[in-house]
């Protein structure tokens, strides 16, 4: 046994393990003790103000009205407004994502097409919606779009049935009778028969090679069952037609002039963005594989459903997942505009009750807590379709 | 030129086979592969609009909306809009309520700024020479001049349009001129620009920050977010990648956050929230504190784009730095950084981009005179019912920058060939 073999120990101050630990360490205390001193700042600067930090405003009377949402009023405790606004950012959330995925997708589409114009006509789009912010674009369909159209007494009519106004655009929109219920169980009999079905019919497919149609197989039992059960439990659904007043309209869905500019213009932006990803992830389907599905001679439109687009989606999950983060987010410029989104309704409950380190701290952790759960969703579809990919 | 070419093919296979081979990789392309004819308009026309009856009815149905569109925009933008808002307000659009005696540094910037542009555009674009890039060029610049004249009043704007264009001429012969011996002066000039503009603006009597407004203001609250964030970016990707655990979470915590949670929501903090954690006595201006979170917001994603950056080294970088007796910060100074950074170029301008066009967020919060809450004023007070064209300008002048931008970007993206393995 040599002097090589016996480890010897280096001094403290060159020992790698030691170094790092101390370096470590005092990161941390460095961190704790601006942290401390933002604090006691914050403190010191309340105490001044005499106000401290508390979460108990949320149990209080809220005291201000919100213009739309669930149904609320100002007798409500503040944590319950709170939520109103929650809500309402959540529907923007979600209609938004609908729609900019399936605007995004056909414009994707549309800027690959073999049609000149139908080309340009998409890079039109992308290029412009692109690069404007997204902000004057809100402001721009609030104020220049839906403020700008004809007022209550003069509102458009579509054929007395949708009327078209600056006040709101309202649409018939089906509400829930007695009995739907009962149809309500014929419609999920539907589903499942579907389902039977189209397992049959694949399982056909698979053992004679004849045409499974399983999504048409599919959609005539649902239809079938439901129609049946529409008439079996007697007008299940209504639609109810908005009819105009002095002042607003009754009945029907009401998309106010703040709810209409925030979705159309989130959806659009996000739609260019989405269909920017749509074609760089058709471009990165190997060229191979399209060459595959001309020599089976599949036609363009079988090229694409069957082929291009299923690995193409696949790459385009995660910035897909980013745009609809920040559509999301994007929902917050709603104060913009006065919608009264989580942000807005935030605010209000600033102006009225101070503890805005508080009320921020909320609203961001809401931020983050919806954020990460569409990031969860949209990991767990990734896998999905990733692992399918690797198994065949 | 000789070539050898038959006699070689017809001797003994295989050897003379892999000869030939050779030789035919040799010959000129143009010699092999004909040029493509161009197509005649009735042919491209066939091929490209109306190659099924599907494609044709496409088109069509395209042409028609798409006409209809054009001629509505047209027709508003010639005869139903009223302009007089934007002809009104432009100084105000551009530097909001900056004091006029002292509007002498906001020129003054502009030209430095153009001045380098051009020099730029003279040593690295390449000179246009085929005719139909020249008439483009000189329709493009015929028809911007038209709408300028369309949409703008007044002698003064001309004067100072003209000699910015002067300026830029110059700088672009210039550049022609020096050529590449510019390349590394136009580096640091680029770089020591920026603060001199903010010298030039602020220094020796000048404008405080709470005063400046308008384009200007979205303009330099970019600039300063995308050059304070970058070395801050970079130290937090550095810092997610690093050994040293209390650094990587502390890292990996701020970017998550900071990514999660909407800029309109951090602006709100940095305003009411920021001031408290500050010692007592000490007053900092509100845009300080808005631009301090644009930094704090931006560097979170600079430090996304480089930790993209260097992930796509591959390992035997870090080792051939290892193995050269590099300690940790020069390897990744002088061997990974300048090869990650380089592969996060079109990225970075993205993100530069985008931050751009966030600046109009200001106009979310009160007391901020950027350029969206400029116009929005303009139609509040005198030019009620205006929305339409206060808003559209507005719009238009951070599409071109954005725009041209991003065409910018694809190009440096080609020619970078990132992307391209």
């Amino acid at each position: 046994m040599s002097a090589v073999a016996r480890s010897v120990r280096p001094p403290l101050w060159r020992n790698v393990r030691a170094l790092r630990i101390a370096g470590q360490v005092v990161f941390v205390v460095a961190l704790l003790l601006v942290g401390r001193e933002m604090f006691l700042n914050l403190e010191y600067g309340l105490a001044q103000r005499a106000r401290d930090l508390s979460l108990d405003f949320f149990g209080t009377r809220a005291g201000f009205g919100i213009s739309e949402g669930i149904t609320y009023s100002p007798n409500d405790t503040t944590r319950f407004a709170y939520i109103v606004g929650v809500m309402n950012t959540l529907r923007v959330a979600v209609f938004g994502v609908m729609l900019a995925s399936v605007v995004g997708l056909i414009m994707g589409v549309a800027r690959l097409s073999s049609n000149w114009l139908v080309r340009r006509i998409a890079q039109a789009y992308v290029d412009f919606f692109r690069n404007t912010p997204i902000l004057i674009q809100i402001i721009f369909w609030w104020a220049a779009v839906f403020l700008a159209l004809p007022t209550i007494t003069e509102a458009i009519s579509i054929g007395g049935v949708a009327f078209i106004s600056n006040r709101a655009v309202a649409i018939p929109w089906p509400r829930i009778q007695e009995g739907a219920g009962v149809w309500g169980l014929f419609l999920l009999g539907g589903v499942l028969l579907g389902i039977v079905l189209a397992r049959w019919r694949t399982r056909v497919n698979e053992a004679t090679g004849k045409p499974h149609y399983r999504v048409l197989w599919f959609l005539a039992a649902f239809l079938v069952v439901g129609a049946v059960g529409f008439v079996i439990s007697g007008d299940p659904v209504m639609m109810d037609v908005p009819e105009p007043g002095r002042f607003g309209f009754f009945g029907g869905f009401q998309l106010t002039p703040e709810f209409g500019a925030l979705l159309v213009a989130l959806a659009i932006y996000t739609s260019a963005f989405i269909a920017e990803i749509v074609r760089g992830s058709i471009q990165a389907v190997e060229k191979g594989q399209k060459e595959a599905a001309e020599a089976l001679g599949l036609t363009r439109v079988q090229q694409l459903r069957f082929v291009i687009l299923p690995q193409a989606l696949r790459i385009a999950i995660p910035p897909v997942n980013s745009q609809y983060l920040n559509l999301t987010k994007n929902t917050s410029l709603a104060i913009a505009i006065g919608y009264p989104d989580l942000m807005s309704v935030s605010t209000t409950i600033i102006n009225q009750r101070g503890h805005e380190t508080e009320m921020l701290l909320v609203a961001m952790a809401t931020f983050l807590i919806m954020t990460l759960t569409i990031s969860f969703v949209m990991n767990l579809l990734n896998r999905a379709v990733t692992t399918k990919g690797q198994r065949r | 030129m000789v070539r050898p070419r038959e006699e070689r093919l017809t001797g003994t296979l295989p050897e003379d086979l892999e000869r030939s081979a050779i030789l035919v990789e040799d010959r000129p392309v143009a010699e092999v592969a004909p040029a493509k004819e161009p197509l005649g308009p009735g042919e491209w026309v066939r091929q490209n609009l109306f190659s099924s009856w599907f494609n044709g009815a496409l088109t069509v149905v395209a042409a028609v909306a798409g006409g209809w569109l054009l001629f509505q925009i047209t027709r508003w933008f010639f005869f139903r809009a009223e302009w007089a808002v934007v002809k009104a307000n432009l100084r105000v659009y551009m530097v909001g309520g900056f004091p006029l005696d002292q509007i002498w540094r906001v020129w003054t910037s502009l030209y430095l700024v153009v001045a380098l542009a051009g020099l730029s555009v003279g040593v690295v674009a390449p000179r246009v020479r085929t005719l139909r890039g020249i008439l483009v060029r000189v329709a493009l610049a015929a028809v911007g001049a038209l709408l300028l004249m369309y949409l703008l009043d007044g002698v003064g704007i001309w004067v100072l349009i003209g000699v910015a264009v002067a300026v830029f001429a110059a700088g672009v012969a210039a550049g022609r001129l020096l050529g590449r011996r510019l390349r590394v002066p136009l580096v640091v000039g680029w770089t020591l620009a920026f603060p001199a503009v903010v010298l030039i603006i602020r220094a020796f009597g000048g404008v405080p920050p709470s005063r400046w407004a308008g384009f200007m203001l979205n303009l330099i609250v970019a600039v300063v977010a995308i050059f304070v964030s970058f070395p801050v970016g970079v130290l937090l990707a550095l810092g997610r990648r690093s050994t040293l655990r209390a650094v990587r979470v502390f890292c990996v915590g701020f970017i998550e956050l900071i990514r999660g949670v909407p800029l309109v929501t951090l602006l709100i903090f940095s305003i009411l929230v920021l001031p408290l954690l500050l010692p007592p006595g000490i007053t900092v201006p509100r845009i300080m504190l808005a631009m301090t979170m644009f930094v704090v917001f931006s560097s979170a994603y600079v430090g996304e784009i480089v930790r993209g950056g260097l992930q796509g080294i591959p390992d035997g970088q870090y080792e051939a730095g290892r193995a050269l007796g590099l300690p940790t910060w020069r390897m990744m100074g002088l061997v990974i950084l300048p090869q990650a950074l380089r592969h996060t170029i079109p990225a970075m301008i993205g993100h530069f981009i985008s931050l751009f066009k966030d600046t109009t967020l200001l106009a979310a919060l009160t007391g901020f005179s950027e350029l969206l809450a400029t116009a929005r004023r303009a139609t509040a007070v005198q030019f009620i019912g205006a929305e339409q064209e206060a808003l559209l300008s507005a719009a238009l002048i951070f599409w071109g920058i954005a725009y041209a931008m991003a065409r910018w970007s694809q190009r440096v993206e080609r020619r970078l060939g990132v992307g391209e393995r």
